[in-house]
């Protein structure tokens, strides 16, 4: 018989996984929305908050979610000056330029951690780490809890930033055209400082979200995310940030059904074989409408 | 006779020479070679044909099991194993270009990235096809004409024409037609289609040629090894490596790969001390440089200053 118990368990891990997973793939869905590039760093971002919360839980002990206060202005900072003074520089160079220019910025990150703090995997322990929540049958873990709420709490203010204030407005606005944009008085290059700066800061959340969970090693884990953020933006769309969520969910639900179902030893091929699928025979997403762009 | 022959053919007698010169660094020269040779595979496509590959670990991994599977399990000789790779590679590349030369720009690289991937992961889990999931270990080869495969003054020289050949394939396309409908086809896909050009076959051959080559250096970088570890063969940032040794060095160009992997790995082997294991930090900054400073890669650049100069003293 079909063992549903343990069906709507994976499933509930899949869903806050998936939710995690969304969150990294909203910041480069928005970066991309903005930009017209891929950021090949981001997945590096998303350590750097893990590293983050490794560094103040050895230095002061303070719990990993609590770190959250300082990661998320101090990634937007970052991000904001990558852009101002790195990026901005190739934007309106050659094509390809940006995806090599962030390709190197992903390598100069992933071996400063690892300069700075060695190969060994690293985490953090925190008390909660093991319990869980009864929900019926379904047993579901504090930490993936808490990383879940931490996503809902983030995209529903990066919601709330976009489509109610005059910011969120020009984001929007540089999204759609970004010629149009600077015809009415929006200044694009701040604008996309501002958003280079809350992709950091999505990605540099995620991380400290994931940290209880996950050890982090300064090369491998950024490759690793990197390819699930764009797995998940490309599941939903790139450039659709409702959609890069639901991509993210349904990334997670595949892979902890793949998981457990078929071999967990290639639980990160799954969602690869879903992205391939997805590229080649619906390339605007599986939730994006289908619209032709020159 | 192309010039660029007569440099290749100086630079080769040079390359040759540098064992008898000094055999301490034997090693650092091999991987020059070695780099060299798989950026010059890499560029037919990544630069003449435009088409921004992250997954050609994938090739590099395939040429060096054949080898080492080939020895171990089969008694097959590695020139044989070789060219069975190549053979794999060049089959492998062609249905992975019918597959995914329908996607431009990023979605290109990316799903490059995927294809390498899952193939690196069925490396990893299906022990009986690669050997063995921890690695395989060439214990035994073969000595043609009495020579000591394991030696590695031996086995600088097979890299020496490893990288010969690329680079001498790579002068052979600059100078035919195959070269133009390559740089029509990067340059604009359109134009080169209202021209009688089929872009995708182009891109095909590209790739399936690429691949091959890319094989053939993974073989002799397989007995190099003698220990062949599928997470690490297989491994993304080898793809990257080769990629960014190209557009460092200057991608489209006869020598850009061959300066890029000189300069790299020489650059790699100087900060080897201060950096350790993080040596790939050389390769970030560099590219971040280039990026910035250099967009035409090196020898790109250098290109176009000689050609403004040629053209300014004729004005």
């Amino acid at each position: 018989m079909f063992d549903y118990i343990s069906f709507f368990q994976n499933l509930s891990n899949g869903v806050l996984i998936g939710a995690v997973y969304a969150l990294i793939g909203v910041g480069l869905t928005l970066v991309f929305g903005v930009m017209r590039t891929i950021n090949f760093a981001h997945g590096d971002f998303v350590v750097v908050g893990m590293y983050f919360a490794v560094l103040l839980n050895s230095l002061l002990g303070l719990d990993p979610y609590l770190t959250l206060i300082f990661a998320i202005p101090l990634g937007f900072l970052v991000g904001a000056c990558i852009q101002k003074y790195l990026l901005t520089r190739v934007i309106d160079a050659q094509h390809e330029s940006m995806l090599l220019a962030t390709l190197g910025i992903s390598l100069v990150i992933a071996n400063l951690l690892l300069l700075g703090f060695g190969g060994e995997p690293q985490s953090v322990n925190v008390s909660y780490s093991t319990s869980t929540l009864s929900l019926g049958e379904v047993r579901i873990s504090v930490v993936l809890l808490f990383a879940g709420l931490a996503t809902v709490t983030v995209i529903t203010a990066l919601y709330l930033l976009l489509n109610k204030t005059e910011i969120g407005r020009a984001i929007r606005a540089t999204a759609e055209n970004r010629l149009g944009a600077e015809l009415v008085g929006v200044n694009t290059k701040r604008i996309q400082a501002i958003v280079f700066g809350l992709g950091m800061s999505l990605a540099v959340t995620a991380g400290v979200a994931l940290i209880p969970l996950l050890f982090a090693s300064p090369v491998t884990t950024g490759a690793v995310f990197t390819l699930k953020a764009f797995v998940v933006t490309v599941l939903g769309g790139l450039g659709n940030i409702g959609a890069a969520i639901l991509g993210g969910l349904v990334l997670g639900v595949v892979e902890v059904l793949g998981a457990s179902y078929l071999d967990s030893a290639y639980r990160d091929a799954y969602g690869l074989v879903v992205f391939l699928l997805v590229l080649l025979l619906k390339p605007e997403g599986l939730f994006g409408k289908t619209v032709k762009r020159v | 006779m192309n010039k660029n022959y007569t440099i290749l053919i100086g630079l080769a007698i040079l390359a040759a020479l540098f064992p008898v010169v000094s055999s301490s660094y034997i090693t650092i020269g091999l991987t020059v070679l070695m780099f060299a040779g798989w950026a010059s595979s890499w560029n037919i496509l990544g630069g003449w044909a435009g088409q921004l590959s992250l997954g050609h670990a994938t090739f590099v991994g395939l040429g060096a099991y054949f080898v080492a599977i080939g020895s171990t399990q089969f008694g097959i000789a590695p020139w044989w194993a070789i060219l069975m790779g190549m053979a794999v590679a060049g089959i492998l590349a062609f249905f992975w270009g019918k597959l995914t030369f329908g996607l431009r720009g990023p979605y290109f690289t990316l799903s490059t990235i995927a294809i390498a991937e899952i193939i690196r992961l069925i490396a990893i889990n299906e022990g009986w096809l690669t050997g063995c999931a921890s690695g395989v270990f060439i214990d035994y080869l073969p000595e043609p004409f009495g020579l000591d495969l394991f030696d590695k003054t031996v086995q600088y020289y097979m890299m020496l024409i490893y990288a010969v050949i690329t680079i001498g394939i790579t002068i052979f396309i600059s100078t035919r037609k195959f070269g133009y409908q390559l740089k029509a086809v990067r340059d604009n896909e359109e134009a080169a289609m209202a021209a009688g050009i089929n872009p995708t076959a182009i891109k095909l051959k590209a790739f399936v040629l690429s691949a091959m080559l890319t094989a053939l250096g993974g073989g002799v970088y397989g007995i190099f090894l003698s220990f062949i570890e599928p997470h690490i063969i297989f491994n993304l940032l080898l793809s990257v490596q080769i990629a960014l040794t190209v557009i460092i060095g200057g991608r489209g160009t006869v020598w850009g790969p061959a300066v890029g992997a000189a300069l790299l790995i020489i650059f790699g082997e100087i900060f080897r001390t201060v950096f350790e294991q993080a040596n790939m930090l050389v390769y970030g900054i560099l590219i971040l440089v280039v990026i910035l400073a250099l967009p035409k890669g090196i020898v790109g650049e250098y290109a176009q200053r000689l050609i403004r100069r040629k053209y300014a003293n004729r004005a």
